[in-house]
């Protein structure tokens, strides 16, 4: 016999004899076992087997080489992890308030639409989001293709030169920021629009009545009521900006041979990190380029945590 | 005559400026999608300069397209191996989740609070930290280029452990006491009642599910490198490699057939994904 977790007002807790308990619980381990067992199997034992292959060389064919910190240093050290860390600074630092400007304006449009208008301009911003990633980069590399692609004609009928936009290393973050924009802001906004819908009407009549203007809204009533939902849209933006792999990727060689362009300008942490395991089979290099990912990421978060946290009590 | 003219009056140039921004963002959302389809569906032969790819203009080349694609490119294979791994995958995070969910919200007993905290706090690593280490397990355990490598490390979701464990917190515990009274069996509470009663939050985490896995790029890139489990992802990837002299047509016409089932999806499902993918912001 099994017994709930909350028990009745009539009801206490089982006062059943040891063997009885033992019976109890076996069910529920049982039921629990698959998921904890493959949660161990591919999550807790790669991380930490990964951390203890972080501090060797290995390439999985000869035999692991202790070598201590040297491939932290190297991780550190590199030019190409240097050129990446810069690369990915630039990158978020323009596309997490660019793409969360982007979403809030979409959804503040779309919030003016009643009915079915409403529903289905959401619906039409967010069919980017329905796109697989790999999908949206590949069309979006062919229509800025030189030349011949649709964004390069465009130019041409406006009497602009050929624009490289993948091939030149001043334009390349931002042809890459466009898709992402394009791809982030319906996701974004679906979020932000449910928080416009919680803030009561009546905040927004009380406001008119003392004569606010419609900026004066924005900036007064909406965007301190949707603050806890904005938080939440900035640090996920931002979380999965630092870990950007598939667009620069596809947008640049798609091979283990050929990434992140020309100059180097769209190599990215994590394609580095992929490049040392499978281009180079640097296991033992890749797994502390992970680690080192790891916490630098869990440590912004934290301290975007916090810093939310003392904003919230101030 | 009056609804006439009620509607001629709220016609201001706020009302204008709204509607000519919302139809123009709306048209560079779908203009990228509309000129996929209008590629594959061109006139062969004929330049970009001439034919912009604005609109459709030719049935029958785009339905030769979709034919040589199909026949001549392993791409049929890869479809079928992207249909696997999705269903597989749906169906193992489903009921794998939904039974660790079913205890978790609904039983105490030893080790439950830490465990739970434990599989919660795997949500804050990055997928880029254990990646390589998940790799090298399953190249341990031989599943390289195999379905089991890429399906099972994938179906221990935290995410779907979380959202099933918070919806099934709201069943009451009369109805599991009602049942176990008519003599109901563990198994059968989660089954008959558990199950049954939480089939919204099933349905949303099959949706996210769907939509994450077909998408996944990056966990087929490192298991399936051997032609024969090249899932979709990967085939339209080799199309953009350097050394590939793919045309774009065939290009496009591989993405909107992949791009054929999450549209789908999504014209069926857009109540359930929209609303879960609010859900997720506002209620976290």
């Amino acid at each position: 016999m099994k017994r709930p977790v909350r028990p009745g007002p009539r009801e206490g807790w089982p006062t059943s004899s040891r063997v009885d308990e033992m019976q109890k619980t076996f069910w529920n381990y049982l039921m629990l076992a698959p998921f904890m067992i493959l949660f161990g199997a591919f999550f807790l034992y790669p991380i930490l087997s990964g951390f203890r292959y972080s501090f060797y060389d290995w390439d999985t064919v000869r035999e692991p080489v202790f070598v201590g910190l040297k491939n932290y240093e190297t991780v550190l050290g590199s030019r190409n992890s240097r050129i990446a860390a810069g690369n990915l600074a630039a990158y978020v630092a323009i596309t997490v308030p660019l793409g969360v400007s982007v979403a809030f304006g979409l959804a503040l449009l779309v919030d003016h639409f009643a009915g079915f208008w409403g529903r289905f301009f959401r619906s039409v911003y967010f069919v980017p989001v329905v796109m697989p990633l790999f999908l949206a980069a590949t069309i979006w590399r062919w229509l800025y293709a030189p030349n011949f692609g649709m964004f390069n004609l465009l130019a041409g009928w406006l009497g602009a030169g050929n624009i490289r936009f993948l091939n030149d290393p001043d334009v390349m973050l931002y042809s890459m920021v466009a898709v992402d924009v394009w791809v982030s802001a319906g996701f974004n906004m679906v979020i932000l629009l449910a928080g416009l819908k919680n803030i009561p009407r009546h905040y927004y009549e009380a406001a008119r009545l003392d004569g606010a203007t419609k900026l004066q809204e924005i900036v007064y009533v909406t965007l301190p009521m949707i603050k806890p939902v904005m938080i939440f849209v900035i640090s996920y933006s931002f979380i999965s900006a630092l870990q950007v792999f598939d667009l620069p990727w596809l947008l640049t060689g798609s091979s283990f041979l050929d990434y992140g362009g020309r100059q180097k300008a769209l190599l990215f942490p994590v394609m580095d990190m992929m490049g040392r395991g499978f281009g180079s089979l640097s296991f033992g290099l890749a797994s502390a380029y992970g680690f080192v990912l790891t916490f630098v990421i869990v440590l912004l978060t934290a301290a975007i945590f916090v810093l939310q946290k003392r904003d919230a009590r101030t | 005559m009056t609804g006439l003219k009620r509607n001629f009056s709220r016609i201001t140039p706020w009302s204008v400026a709204k509607w000519a921004a919302a139809l123009c963002i709306a048209f560079v959302m779908v203009f990228p999608i509309w000129w996929m389809f209008n590629v594959v569906f061109a006139d062969p032969g004929v330049p970009a300069s001439l034919n912009p790819r604005l609109y459709p203009t030719s049935l029958s080349a785009g339905i030769e397209n979709i034919k040589q694609v199909l026949s001549e490119t392993g791409f049929l294979r890869a479809y079928y191996i992207s249909v696997a791994y999705t269903v597989l995958t749906i169906a193992g995070v489903l009921l794998i989740g939904s039974m660790a969910a079913f205890e978790f919200a609904l039983f105490r007993f030893p080790g439950a609070r830490i465990l739970f905290a434990l599989v919660m706090l795997s949500l804050m690593v990055p997928t880029a930290a254990t990646l390589i280490p998940t790799y090298l397990v399953v190249a341990k355990l031989g599943w390289l280029n195999t379905m089991q490598g890429l399906v099972v490390p994938g179906l221990a979701s935290a995410f779907g452990l979380f959202m099933l464990t918070q919806f099934m917190k709201s069943i009451p515990q009369e109805m599991l006491e009602a049942a176990r009274l008519d003599g109901a069996t563990h198994f059968q509470l989660y089954w008959f009642i558990a199950l049954p009663l939480s089939k919204t939050a099933l349905v949303t985490l099959a949706i996210l599910t769907f939509m994450k896995t077909w998408g996944n790029f990056i966990w087929p890139l490192v298991i399936s490198q051997k032609p024969e489990l090249f899932t979709v992802s990967q085939v339209v990837s080799l199309f953009n490699a350097p050394l590939s002299h793919t045309t774009v047509d065939v290009v496009m016409t591989a993405n909107l057939l992949a791009a054929i089932p999450p549209l789908v999806f999504f014209l069926i499902f857009q109540r359930q994904i929209v609303e879960g993918i609010a859900s997720s912001g506002t209620k976290g």
